[in-house]
């Protein structure tokens, strides 16, 4: 069996391995100007360069500490206020035109108002981090609840489920795959928002990194802390995935089919 | 939430008199908080210095010119990122060695921050729109790649069969079925798309300038200029819901005929 | 003698799947001739939907069908197909869904418009020719589904349980509406479905299949005066002594392949 996968796996990765190898060769052959895109092997070395000096652990940090909160709030809010969209018609009245108008606004544009606010720094990007999450947690939470079926509902109050607990145990357990897909998605924009704020109004963390070694000419660096972020980012996503399908093994929905 | 499709006249009217019921009452806070100081005005303008400030902009020429750069930017890529993603998500589809190919690219690529590559862009085509261009249409083009792939995948076999079975040659199978099959879906993701195009040009251009609405932005705030930072994110706001209003009007025009 | 429309020769197909290859077929033979109304009745998952798709030409498989002599290698015109799941284009009209075929083959514009027309007149929904699928109910749509396949006027019409979707009421108005189409026409029909009543109401002859995998068991031959009304023919001796005898021999199907699992 482990075999197989290992076949499997490495047959999926083949195609990497191929477009490095003709990098390399297309490097090696004159092909490709070094100035403007290092070899792979170049890149290797500053990344293990970069492992080495603790540059790179230090700045990921940060990102990662930034994304990781603004991401935490943000579902942890974004969850409440679409379960309290979706249970009370007067709350979700007031609240949607604000939370669909939100929806068309670029979350990065606000980073240069939150440097205005509150300087360049963990806040600034925090804050971005968080508003952006906030929206897909919301808008994810409302429908999974919003869909629960009466049924469902009606079974379990006539098993004598509490309001609390039809909160907990009904309301947002049927809502849990919706949930999830939104924070899968809101993953993702963690890491982009968290980047954005680097770039445009912070002196650390990852994204300044990248940033400051293209200014500086270190295009080997450069690409390495790039290659870094991805790798990140994509281990990020295939934990987040692994998450819910362990989580949802009982719900029917639960499909390997797409493409990412 | 966006109002639902095709929900009765009274109740859009309804829902349309509580945005704006929402928004001048957040307007109305606004200004008082300001008028009131309860932040200094350099944190918080009041929304009439902001409106004037506004009215400037537009009249001098400047968000004119920023807003049509940045509009050109975002389209350019997203066409880009369309032609070429339909084009490859079909391929996809139809050819194993295509597939093997791009799989782990776009599963790589896909919760990547592609923000991250701008500096590379940068140094590949310079600062002015060609780099934020074709930043936009590497962003884009996963998320319309993916889709496409699926929409592709998802076409029921008994619509492929019929359409044999009424004289339609493989050759033809594409043009005339496959594609208006996922039409829907594709168009979905374009939609999902459009924002996505819209930030990573703000963003864009917030981090390498070369103009554009991103550029000022970042500008006004290095000059805690904060009534111009206030107007371009108004403006942003304002660009997202027209262009999702669009969005709304074309899909109810051209495909009225699709499900749900 | 003369040659069958249809000769199904030592059709065996095999499906691979997570657990290994599932055989749906084995050796089936069946020769349908020309005008003739067959239907394939049998326990459910027995492959009879599998039979129809290779007949289709949508499915390879091994032995031969043979149509008019000549071996089917894929879907054709002259084999046309109503599914289940009405199958129309959701990106167009009906009128235009049930001038596809006719496109295909290059009929002119002025042509098409008349075999059109006439076909929306014959399945009663003129007022609707500019509406889409999802605008129309489950019964008007099985119409467009029959009405286009009828545009190609192929000989053969093979049916996948085309009422399967269709609540009993509609179910009935459509089987009296594909009768009497296929009384005026007398084409070669081919269909498959589960309820026995509906196989011997219309058909002339009844195939039994029996569980995957599947092989033709029995065969009952249907003569019923069709001129009668549905009720006279519901109510008469002869047709619910058909009805039983074929009902208990697809029943014979269902619990051989229960008492299979069961061991």
């Amino acid at each position: 069996m482990h075999a197989e996968q290992l076949t499997r796996a490495l047959i999926r990765i083949a195609p990497l391995v191929l477009i490095v190898v003709l990098w390399e060769t297309a490097t090696l052959g004159g092909l490709v100007n070094t100035a403007f895109l290092p070899s792979p092997v170049m890149v290797f070395v500053a990344l293990a360069d970069l492992l080495n000096g603790g540059e790179i652990s230090k700045n990921l940090f940060i990102t990662l500490f930034r994304a990781g909160m603004g991401l935490a709030l943000g579902a942890i809010s974004g969850v409440w206020l679409g379960l309290m969209m979706a249970r009370s018609t007067k709350f979700r009245a007031w609240v949607a035109p604000i939370v669909g108008g939100t929806y068309s606004l670029p979350k990065s544009a606000l980073i240069p108002l939150f440097a205005l606010w509150f300087g360049i720094g963990n806040i600034t990007a925090i804050c971005a981090v968080y508003l952006a999450c906030l929206l897909p947690m919301i808008v994810n939470t409302f429908q999974g609840v919003i869909s629960t079926p009466k049924v469902l509902v009606w079974s379990a109050q006539t098993l004598g489920t509490g309001e609390r607990q039809m909160l907990t145990k009904i309301y947002l357990r049927h809502a849990l795959p919706d949930i999830l897909t939104g924070l899968r998605i809101a993953l993702g924009f963690s890491f982009v928002l968290a980047i954005s704020s680097e770039m445009i109004a912070s002196t650390s963390g990852i994204g300044k990194l990248v940033f400051l070694y293209g200014e500086n000419g270190a295009y080997d660096y450069m690409f390495a802390s790039i290659a870094c972020v991805v790798i990140i980012a994509f281990m990020c996503d295939r934990a987040m995935v692994a998450l819910s399908d362990w989580y949802l093994r009982w719900h029917e929905s639960a499909e390997k089919g797409d493409a990412a | 939430m966006t109002p639902r499709e095709g929900s009765e006249p009274s109740r859009k009217a309804g829902l349309r008199w509580r945005s704006v019921a929402s928004v001048l009452l957040l307007l109305a806070i606004w200004e008082a908080a300001a008028r009131a100081h309860i932040a200094p005005p350099i944190l918080l303008p009041a929304f009439s210095v902001v409106a004037v400030a506004l009215a400037r902009v537009i009249a001098d020429g400047t968000l004119p010119a920023d807003l049509v750069l940045s509009l050109y930017r975002a389209f350019v890529g997203l066409d880009l990122a369309g032609a070429s993603g339909i084009l490859i998500g079909m391929l996809m589809a139809r050819n194993r060695a295509v597939r093997w190919l791009m799989d782990p690219l776009v599963a790589l690529g896909f919760p990547s921050p592609k923000i991250a590559f701008l500096p590379v862009f940068v140094l590949w085509f310079g600062i002015e729109s060609l780099s934020k261009i074709l930043l936009v249409a590497f962003a884009c083009v996963l998320p319309i790649i993916i889709g496409t792939f699926n929409a592709a995948r998802a076409v029921n076999r008994v619509l492929l069969w019929s359409a044999f079975s009424l004289g339609t040659t493989h050759q033809a199978l594409l043009v005339r079925v496959v594609l208006p099959a996922c039409y829907p879906r594709i168009f979905a993701t374009l939609r999902i798309a459009l924002p996505v195009a819209l930030i990573t040009t703000f963003t864009a251009e917030m981090v390498a300038g070369g103009g554009g609405m991103g550029a000022t932005l970042v500008y006004s705030q290095r000059f805690f200029e904060s009534p111009t930072v206030f107007a371009y994110i108004l403006v942003m706001l304002g660009i997202g819901l027209v262009l999702d209003a669009g969005v709304r009007a074309f899909q109810h025009r051209y495909l009225a005929w699709a499900e749900g | 003698m003369i040659r069958p429309k249809i000769e199904i020769r030592q059709i065996s197909k095999s499906y691979a799947t997570d657990r290994g290859a599932v055989l749906a077929l084995r050796g089936v033979d069946l020769g349908v001739a020309d005008g003739e109304f067959v239907a394939i009745v049998g326990p459910s998952g027995c492959g009879k939907s599998t039979l129809l798709y290779v007949v289709g030409g949508f499915l390879p498989a091994d032995g031969q069908v043979l149509v008019d002599g000549n071996a089917v290698k894929g879907p054709g015109t002259e084999r046309g197909v109503v599914f289940q799941e009405y199958a129309l284009f959701p990106w167009l009209t009906v009128k235009a869904n049930i001038a596809y075929g006719l496109e295909r083959q290059g009929v002119p514009a002025t042509q098409r418009e008349q075999i059109t027309k006439r076909l929306i007149g014959v399945i009663g929904l003129n007022d609707f020719e500019n509406h889409y699928p999802r605008e129309l109910s489950g019964g008007m749509k099985q119409r467009v589904a029959i009405a286009r396949t009828l545009a190609c006027e192929p000989a053969i019409l093979l049916l996948d349980e085309p009422f399967g979707a269709l609540d009993a009421q509609t179910r009935e108005t459509m089987q009296d509406e594909l009768l009497r189409l296929w009384l005026a026409s007398r084409k070669t029909v081919l269909m498959v479905t589960h309820d026995v009543t509906e196989a011997v109401y219309l058909s002339n002859r009844i195939c039994v299949m029996s569980a995957r995998p599947g092989q033709i068991v029995e065969e009952f031959k249907i003569e019923l005066d069709r001129g009668k009304s549905r009720e006279e023919i519901f109510l008469s001796d002869a047709f619910n002594h058909l009805r039983n005898q074929v009902w208990l021999s697809v029943r014979k199907q269902v619990l051989a392949a229960e008492g299979k699992n069961a061991r």
